[in-house]
């Protein structure tokens, strides 16, 4: 009995220290973030003190010059119309073929899956510099077609990849009891399919914008003056006559902080879509 | 007998080219807009390597060139070193990435609770933009104010104060930024491949008296292989397309000791404008990541069918 006891508060003492192990990683991990964070509420005199402050006076002084001042309440428009125009090219045209996937084997698979595997492993750059040509050509280098067009061709594959996974979880059954209704298809497509994987939907939209929203090298590559998302305008905060540190930490949060509220969101769909490829 | 053998085969004969007629309806989409967006811009980096368009030289003409780029890059020891930092990178990163994740990943697995939080909390940093990344760690970094430096100084630790300006430390630097946004990727893959792995070897093993050493090295490890090939080759094709990072932290330098191989061919295409040069880059970078994408393709098909 006694022996039990003691096991039992063994097998406690471990599970305690491996849990507090990975709380500690996750601690130490989140401190350079934390450290942003805590910055883009800062002074300038607080920000750069020595020793660093841990306790001062917060401020939205950086948001207000960052945003109001310097414009990039701009780039924030254009990172939102670059991340939704790409979440929904990218959704209307990946579905159905993740569909098919799912629903229509048949010869061509194994080529259409090459094709889109390709599209995963071609570097960003190899990309990027032929867009670039071609949209100078077409006077389009000031305009957020290129951007679009090349973040929804990198997220194609993800979404054919993510929601295959969710149809597949769709019993036959159910295409069929409603194909014995006489529906087509496209409807049991439109009508069955998308409303059952409804949240494995929302899981690989979420993943797509931030795709889209944190892609640095296309947008720098594509976009004008009038265009630059928010990743590429930071840079400009990088002066001659010296860095706006606050600032750049005032955008930085504004660009993260929605990314990790919807992550938390849609977590547990995301993470089962992510790994799909990991688990058969 | 034998017609309904030949209505069966006329059935399934049908049924089969529904389904083809169907995917290829539902798979058009996709099909033409990859070819357009994906393909074509490749086929025309490709066409662009032969050629010496470029702005560099004032007067010179897009002419063809026949593999006058492919000898230039290939005796380019520019080229041969960027690509020589770039296998460094993603070597250290990935493997500190591999051991860590699985490290998490087991932990995770073997509590009975908190996995769901634990797994939120473990892998918000590779939802940070690489972009942010990059400007958080060179704050961090600041050798005036930044922590680093205060910590550095204040406990006498034996680091160097600029780690970015020294071009070993610079490419650790660029390194653990790495391991820190991705790490979280590997114990997401782990985790998912532990959990999905059958219960019956590790209750036969147990009923044999197999102590949990035994248990990890003989089944845990076997059985995780696919899934560590996996998740390898797939954050070995992203390393080798780093460039957000260094393009904030380093610029490429000190040196070329952070000049990883997309930050080279950016500089030639869109600082030097040497748009065939890069492009002849662009195409053996992409035949590269191809050919280890094919391997990928074929181990993940070999795997579905067993």
């Amino acid at each position: 009995m006694k022996r039990i006891k003691s096991y039992k508060t063994k097998r406690r003492l471990i599970t305690t220290l491996l849990f507090c192990t990975v709380i500690a990683y996750a601690l130490i991990m989140s401190l350079p973030y934390l450290w942003l964070l805590l910055t883009s509420f800062k002074h300038r005199v607080d920000a750069f003190s020595i020793p660093p402050k841990l306790l001062f006076n917060p401020t939205l002084d950086n948001f207000k010059v960052a945003f109001l001042d310097k414009n990039f309440l701009l780039n924030m428009k254009n990172s939102l119309i670059v991340t939704s125009f790409t979440t929904f090219f990218s959704l209307v045209i990946g579905l159905p073929s993740a569909y098919a996937f799912s629903r229509f084997p048949f010869r061509g698979d194994k080529f259409f899956y090459y094709y889109l595997l390709g599209t995963r492993f071609t570097p960003i750059i190899v990309l990027a510099l032929p867009l670039y040509l071609i949209m100078k050509s077409l006077n389009l280098t000031n305009s957020y077609t290129g951007i679009i067009i090349a973040h929804t061709a990198f997220n194609l594959a993800f979404v054919v990849w993510m929601m295959k996974g969710f149809f597949d979880t769709i019993p036959l059954e159910v295409d069929e009891a409603a194909r014995m209704d006489g529906c087509s298809w496209f409807k049991v497509f439109m009508k069955i399919a998308l409303p059952l994987t409804k949240s494995g939907i929302a899981a690989t939209a979420v993943f797509c914008a931030i795709n889209s929203w944190n892609e640095f090298l296309m947008a720098l590559v594509l976009s004008g003056m009038d265009t630059q998302t928010l990743p590429v305008a930071i840079p400009g905060l990088l002066t001659p006559q010296g860095t706006y540190w606050g600032q750049i930490a005032a955008v930085g949060t504004v660009i993260t902080l929605p990314v990790l509220i919807f992550t938390i969101i849609v977590q547990k769909h995301m993470v089962k879509g992510m790994t799909m490829g990991a688990i058969k | 007998m034998n017609r309904i053998a030949d209505k069966r085969n006329l059935r399934r004969k049908r049924r089969l080219s529904t389904n083809s007629r169907m995917a290829l309806f539902f798979h058009s989409p996709t099909f033409i807009i990859l070819t357009l967006i994906t393909l074509g811009p490749v086929l025309y980096t490709i066409y662009l390597s032969f050629f010496n368009y470029s702005l560099s030289q004032p007067g010179s003409k897009n002419q063809f060139i026949g593999l006058n780029n492919y000898a230039k890059v290939f005796s380019n020891p520019e080229v041969f070193s960027s690509l020589i930092v770039t296998f460094k990178f993603v070597l250290i990163s990935v493997a500190v990435q591999t051991v860590l994740g699985f490290g998490i990943a087991m932990i995770i697995n073997s509590l009975k609770r908190g996995q769901r939080v634990l797994t939120a909390l473990v892998m918000l940093p590779m939802m940070v933009a690489p972009l942010v990344i990059g400007l958080m760690y060179s704050f961090l970094l600041n050798p005036q104010f930044g922590i680093y430096a205060y910590m550095v100084d204040t406990l006498k630790l034996p680091l160097p104060l600029t780690p970015l300006s020294e071009p070993n430390s610079a490419l650790l630097v660029i390194c653990i930024t790495d391991i820190w946004e991705w790490t979280p990727y590997m114990v997401l893959m782990f985790l998912a491949g532990l959990q999905s792995m059958p219960m019956e070897p590790f209750e036969a093993a147990r009923v044999d008296g197999a102590n949990a050493l035994q248990i990890f090295h003989k089944i845990t490890l076997p059985l995780m292989k696919p899934i560590f090939v996996i998740a390898l080759i797939l954050r070995v094709v992203e390393a080798f397309k780093e460039f957000d990072k260094p393009y904030i932290l380093t610029g490429g330098g000190p040196g070329s000791a952070t000049d990883v191989i997309d930050m080279y061919t950016y500089r030639q295409a869109f600082v030097n404008y040497n748009y065939s040069y890069a492009a002849t880059i662009c195409v053996i970078l992409f035949i590269i990541l191809i050919a280890i994408g094919i391997s990928y393709g074929k181990f993940v098909m070999e795997r579905e069918k067993n």
